[in-house]
């Protein structure tokens, strides 16, 4: 590119520069604000540890506790599905129950669900696994929580061994909620 | 050639060629004055076309209070925190401005045309906010607004007699300028789509 050549290019960039930023002020001014809404879905435990308890008489009832949740969930309008699920990540340690090892062929930790719309809670008595995720609640497309959530909850049962040694237990569970 | 013809004719310097006369000329300046020309000739004449004047003229010009800002076409509202965490987005707008001694001046905005398709957030419904910061003249709005359809919420209050740019009694920025942070809750019964609304700003002086 030759002087002259480059001179009126410059030339020509600053006064379409000044031409553009001139035009750019004025009285008043609009501005598109844009926002993309998509498929999200968020779990809240209410409470931090759920006790497992018996009330019957001696070996007449299984322990059992109910752990609530809070859940928010937007699903596609078309097409989207949504769920809720569990698993056993820790299980009870040694001497007691045992999920991945009951003591007796038959024990378990079992639980149902209640949840209220958008989802649809499991059906019947599921038991927890530690080796994959079971259902708590399912969604269909468009499924869309309040803003501060719905209300969730699993109502536990384990099975009242007396094999179990005396002592207390802990297993930890994981709730999982995905949206699409 | 007589001198009265000389005299009748001798403002006009083509004549004067005419005549046989050669004007005289500076090396590259100006043409002299035919008058002076024949001040060797006619020592009687007065050297009138050398004579000057002086008037005065008064030029008055009214100031008058102006705005003008510059907002960028489009912005996009993002989340980066958690689930369900707000949609954000800054928006920076540059404006110009002088303000008379008495007078003052508004930047303020409002949502023309609400977020659609339906089905999502409304700034209708006082979904939409926004705080202002970083303002270079003027003063930014307080705490947390709601940018509503209704009406006009303030960005920025601009007091009497201020200007833009050019230091001293007028800002040392030029142009002027304010940020909008916005804010949009993220309420899990929008329909999942994407969504737009148009915000109009506008700024006034006086």
């Amino acid at each position: 590119m030759s002087r002259n050549t480059m001179i009126v290019a410059v030339a020509g960039a600053i006064l379409m520069l000044a031409t553009t930023a001139k035009a750019q002020f004025n009285a008043t001014g609009t501005t598109t604000l844009s926002v993309n809404v998509g498929s999200d879905a968020a779990v809240q435990i209410s409470t931090g540890s759920t006790t497992l308890a018996t009330t019957g008489g001696a070996f007449s009832s299984d322990y059992t506790g109910q752990t609530a949740f809070i859940y928010k969930i937007r699903t596609s309008a078309a097409g989207g599905t949504g769920s809720i699920t569990l698993r056993v990540t820790s299980d009870f340690n040694a001497g007691g129950p045992s999920v991945a090892s009951p003591p007796t062929a038959g024990d378990t930790l079992a639980y149902t669900c209640s949840l209220t719309s958008p989802g649809t809670g499991c059906s019947g008595s599921i038991n927890a696994l530690l080796t994959a995720s079971t259902s708590v609640a399912t969604f269909g497309s468009n499924a869309r929580s309040t803003k501060a959530g719905n209300n969730g909850s699993v109502a536990w049962t384990l099975s009242n061994d007396p094999l179990y040694a005396t002592g207390a237990y802990t297993a930890t569970v994981t709730f999982t909620i995905s949206a699409a | 050639m007589p001198v009265r013809p000389i005299l009748e004719r001798i403002s006009d310097p083509l004549i004067l060629l005419h005549s046989g006369m050669k004007l005289l000329r500076s090396a590259s300046g100006p043409r002299v004055p035919p008058g002076c020309f024949l001040l060797p000739l006619l020592v009687l004449l007065p050297c009138a076309s050398a004579a000057t004047g002086s008037t005065t003229q008064t030029l008055t010009a009214t100031i008058q209070p102006a705005a003008k800002l510059s907002v960028p076409a489009a912005v996009n509202m993002t989340t980066t925190g958690g689930k369900f965490s707000s949609f954000q987005a800054s928006l920076a707008i540059r404006y110009r401005v002088r303000t008379s001694v008495t007078g003052g001046g508004s930047l303020t905005v409002q949502v023309t045309s609400d977020f659609s398709p339906s089905g999502g957030p409304s700034a209708g419904a006082g979904a939409l906010l926004y705080s202002c910061s970083g303002t270079t003249l003027g003063t930014p709005c307080m705490g947390t607004q709601v940018a509503g359809t209704h009406a006009q919420t303030p960005v920025v209050a601009i007091p009497a007699g201020v200007c833009t740019g050019g230091g001293g009694a007028c800002s040392s920025a030029d142009p002027n300028g304010v940020t909008i942070n916005f804010s949009l809750a993220d309420d899990p019964d929008y329909l999942t789509a994407a969504y737009s609304a148009q915000l109009t700003f506008v700024i006034s002086a006086t």
